[in-house]
């Protein structure tokens, strides 16, 4: 299922196989340099798309990704190679293998199925690291994948040349798997997996927070630019018809990398805008460096021209297009931007699950430090509940116990029957508790409407998912926001989408992180009544952390006060407000209506758990 | 490019002297950059003095001038492919390939298609012509060749049993195979042999192995180069091994002369020697004048022979034309060289050429002779 514009992908699609044809057609005029030119950006270009659509979507930077492209380079040729080459080169291989003879189509079919399977394995064991450990596992990847094609000679040749392999790689076959493999990395970006994990991309634990399962959606990813890289790899390895191990290491992952930075990791407009602009440098200034003469001058031949050329494009990159020459949006993104709002007539259901949340004695401590200190709760759909507490009483702390972002160091909880000790957060997500942040966690570079959408997509099944997300969005007032960027909004904003989005995962409850911070007092009585109005009219129970007194009594059914991660005090809101233990400890002396802690107020000392 | 074709269209319409008008157009695809200008380069440098120093005498045959089409291929297979493609298109009559069988081999297609034969600057594994087709020839003592020589040498030198020490990592450390061939054909006795890894260093178990044999082997034979031989010949010699070692070129580095003890006696092949009046000699004199500085690399001399070998062939086809050059380069015999006399003539693309052998005396080097190889005993390229 695809999350973009059908339109919008239709013309993408169509302009990215123009864009080949039309470039094949040119080369093959110009003649037989041309097209092998041509052919080697071809597979430059799959190797350079694949690997984006694990890194682009991901945000995991891969430097493993050519032993994909080894071993369908290997196997594929393995598959091609004539039966009497390998009886005189390959004496030792089994005898099934000796004796096949395929063609390349079938070849690179078979070296997809293989790679997938390769992938698969690593992937299980890559996909339990995190950031740069991630990046440095593939580097050890690709050390590993080139040591056992070195140490397994009797299929490989070790390091020396594997020749003989039928050079079939014609500029209309790189073309042909050209095109394919822009349509695959297109069509992965706006799907559902792939907007998911963008998402992880741009906030990991807000992805989690609306129910996506980052690696599931980092293997699926992974297998997929595998896939692509095994395609590459067959290419080349037809093309050239003699290749080494050494092809697919650190030189030529580098050449392809810089072409993915250059142009801009995330989108698949990035990969073709590196790889064209380095090829067309490389191929000017490699006409320049044998020398030429500029009428009495005769410049002279410097070799290594190419290289510095190169290299200078990639520091502009990097100084003055960080995130690439094309950017984080593709081509027909800028160009044709979708719809405007639209009135909704999606309604998002009631709650019909009255299941209560109850978590007893959670306990969390840090080292020394006690955050939390045996507290028990229970949140109800339909009931407003707030949670109050001087700075750093462990309040943050309680809600990421509750929604699975923090593991409690005791303590267990429940939704119903269901218990929720251990669960990730996008399946605790699933069962219907979403939440919003202290220090707001959107996902900034992808539109507000995907933003909501996501959310759709990740729980209940995905079912309705677009109608919850235009509900959503209608009930907190966004949804003339729905086609920018989330992460140019003001702050209050910002706050509502975040809001939208939590509520687009159908929640039964609703925990919100100081949901009131930033807004002045008009924006904050505003989202008083539409919080109201999601107890009242769907029975969503929400628990509520906020600085604003008046908010909270005004709105809560019930307060709980924690204070140095105890919880000192429960009640109705009069009942608290007469609390000696709550106005010794948070109020301080003297009691007053007034909120003691300013407005907008950021406690730094719990942003992050 | 366009100048070029317009020189020809020119010539051909007979309004330039036929004398001057042919231009023996070689195409150079070296990598200039990346891993294999280590050898590249140098060996380009050479080109670059013989061609200037033929060019002055007036050309080929003194009428035919050589022009070079250089283009770096960043010792990239694909980027070799294309460029040869380019020069393939521009006409020229001989090619010249990297120091490597990748980016030759993957040249090769072309190169057959195209019947221009392709000479690569310094693979030394024979089974490169014979991958890549009667086109392709190489410019380098072959491994089998080094090998042949120094198990003539040991056999002359009254050695009847060996033993040799290779890794299958690469195909030059599987050198010491031919020199088994070799040595078991003239009739000495192979006591055994080891294998090691590339980088392996330890080499306590191999060493314990020779020295328990009994009687202990007269010559040991080995293509480990740094930081592998070092290694191993102390490790040798510390145990009380005292058989002759012989090496490969690999080890014609200045560690093999720094160290000391272990190393005195030690015998090993390599390309070429400047005894005073020997055509090295003279091509090194020849290089400080036009460089100003002395040449670093035996691979300076090896691209002056190069050259040497194009314009042989060219005089003997008589013409421009790739199918007879190719022709009578494979036929050539005695073509002296900066390093050696070269023939090709009975092989199928490897030259054959002196080997020179170098004995280490009190940490420098003395040349033992440039012996060169009965033909018959040269052992037949092998695949694996």
């Amino acid at each position: 299922m695809l999350t973009a514009s059908p339109r919008n992908m239709a013309i993408a699609l169509a302009a990215a196989a123009a864009f080949v044809i039309v470039a094949a057609l040119v080369a093959s005029g110009l003649g037989a340099a041309s097209e092998r030119v041509l052919s080697v950006f071809f597979i430059s270009l799959i190797a350079v798309v694949g690997i984006g659509i694990y890194s682009g979507n991901s945000g995991v930077l891969s430097f493993g990704h050519l032993s994909f492209m080894a071993v369908g380079a290997y196997v594929s040729a393995l598959l091609t190679l004539p039966a009497a080459m390998k009886a005189a080169t390959l004496p030792k291989l089994p005898a099934w293998l000796a004796a096949t003879e395929l063609g390349l189509f079938p070849a690179i079919l078979v070296a997809i199925v293989v790679t997938c399977a390769f992938a698969l394995v690593v992937g299980l064991a890559v996909g339990r690291l995190d950031g740069s450990a991630a990046t440095i596992a593939t580097l050890g990847l690709l050390i590993i994948t080139h040591g056992v094609i070195i140490g397994w000679r009797d299929v490989t040749r070790g390091s020396g040349t594997f020749f003989g392999v039928p050079r079939e790689t014609s500029l209309w076959v790189a073309a042909g798997w050209c095109i394919a493999a822009l349509v695959v990395a297109r069509l992965y970006r706006d799907s559902v997996s792939g907007l998911r994990l963008r998402a992880s991309r741009e906030n990991a634990i807000a992805a989690g927070a609306v129910g996506v399962d980052m690696k599931r959606e980092r293997l699926i990813s992974w297998i997929l630019s595998a896939a692509v890289m095994a395609v590459s790899g067959a290419l080349i390895a037809h093309f050239l018809g003699a290749f080494s191990p050494k092809k697919f290491y650190f030189v030529d992952t580098f050449q392809l990398l810089a072409m993915l930075i250059v142009g801009g990791m995330t989108t698949v407009t990035g990969a073709v805008t590196g790889a064209v602009t380095i090829t067309v440098v490389t191929e000017v200034l490699r006409r320049f460096e044998s020398g030429f003469d500029i009428g009495a001058f005769t410049v002279p031949q410097v070799f290594g021209t190419t290289q510095i050329g190169i290299a200078l494009i990639i520091l502009f990159a990097m100084f003055r297009k960080a995130e690439g020459l094309a950017g984080l949006k593709e081509w027909e993104e800028r160009v044709f931007t979708r719809r405007g709002a639209e009135k909704t007539a999606a309604t998002l259901p009631a709650v019909s699950d009255r299941s209560a949340l109850t978590a007893e004695h959670m306990t969390m401590r840090f080292g020394g430090l006690t955050a939390v200190n045996d507290v028990s709760v229970t949140l109800r759909p339909g009931e407003i509940v707030g949670l109050i507490g001087p700075n750093g009483s462990g309040k943050t702390t309680l809600l990421n116990m509750l929604s699975g972002v923090l593991e409690p160091t005791e303590g267990t909880s429940r939704l119903g029957e269901t218990k929720l000790d251990g669960l990730p957060t996008h399946r605790i997500a699933e069962l219907g508790i979403a939440r919003t942040f202290q220090n707001i966690r959107l996902f900034p570079s992808l539109t507000v409407e995907q933003n909501v959408l996501v959310a759709g997509l990740s729980t209940g099944s995905g079912e309705d998912a677009r109608a919850r997300a235009e509900a959503a969005l209608a009930r907190l007032g966004v949804a003339g926001h729905a086609d920018k960027d989330a992460g140019t909004f003001s702050y209050g904003d910002q706050r509502r989408i975040e809001i939208a989005r939590a509520l687009a995962c159908q929640p039964k409850l609703l925990f919100l992180d100081e949901p009131a911070a930033g807004m002045n007092r008009e924006e904050t009585d505003a989202l008083m009544e539409t919080l109201r109005g999601l107890t009242r009219e769907l029975g969503i129970g929400i628990l509520l952390v906020d600085h604003d007194l008046k908010l909270i009594n005004s709105l809560c059914d019930r307060i709980l006060v924690l204070n140095e991660g105890r919880l000192i005090a429960s009640g109705a809101p009069a009942e608290i407000r007469r609390d000696p233990a709550v106005i010794e400890a948070y109020l301080g002396t003297s009691q007053t209506q007034d909120d003691p802690a300013e407005p907008g107020h950021q406690p730094t000392e719990e942003n992050d758990p | 490019m366009k100048r070029l074709a317009l020189t020809t269209a020119l010539a051909t319409l007979g309004m330039i002297s036929p004398a001057l008008a042919e231009t023996l157009k070689v195409g150079v695809a070296t990598a200039q950059t990346g891993g294999l200008a280590t050898y590249d380069a140098p060996v380009i440098e050479g080109v670059h003095i013989a061609v200037d120093e033929i060019n002055e005498a007036g050309g080929i045959g003194g009428n035919m001038p050589i022009e070079l089409l250089e283009k770096d291929v960043r010792s990239d297979a694909a980027q070799t492919a294309i460029a040869v493609q380019e020069l393939v298109d521009e006409g020229v009559s001989v090619l010249v390939l990297p120091c490597d069988a990748d980016p030759s081999l993957a040249a090769m297609g072309i190169v057959s298609g195209a019947m221009i034969p392709a000479i690569s600057t310094c693979a030394s594994s024979p089974t490169l012509p014979m991958v890549g087709g009667e086109y392709m020839f190489a410019n380098f003592p072959g491994d089998n060749v080094q090998a042949t020589v120094s198990a003539e040498w040991a056999w002359e030198q009254g050695m009847k049993t060996g033993y040799i020490l290779y890794s299958p990592d690469t195909q030059y450390t599987t050198l010491p195979l031919y020199f088994a061939e070799v040595f078991d054909a003239l009739g000495g006795e192979m006591l055994g042999q080891d294998t090691y890894s590339i980088g392996q260093q330890d080499f306590s178990a191999i060493v314990t192995r020779i020295a328990s044999l009994d009687p202990q082997p007269d010559v040991i034979m080995t293509a480990a180069y740094e930081p592998d031989f070092p290694s191993f010949l102390n490790a040798l010699r510390a145990a009380g091994v005292t058989s002759q070692v012989i090496g490969s070129d690999g080890i014609d580095s200045p560690t093999t002369f720094s160290l000391g003890a272990p190393a005195e006696g030690l015998v090993f092949t390599t390309a070429g020697y400047a005894a005073e009046g020997s055509p090295l000699a003279e091509f090194n004199a020849k290089y400080e004048d036009v460089t100003g500085a002395p040449s670093q690399t035996v691979f300076n001399a090896v691209g002056y022979d190069l050259v040497k070998v194009i314009e042989a062939a060219t005089e003997a086809a008589g013409s421009t034309d790739p199918q007879a050059i190719r022709d009578a380069l494979a036929n050539l015999e005695g073509v002296q060289g900066a390093t050696s006399v070269i023939t090709y003539k009975g092989t199928d693309g490897m030259p054959v050429r002196e080997v020179s052998m170098i004995r280490v005396k009190e940490g420098e080097r003395e040349l033992v002779g440039q012996p060169s190889p009965t033909a018959e005993l040269i052992p037949a390229p092998r695949m694996q």
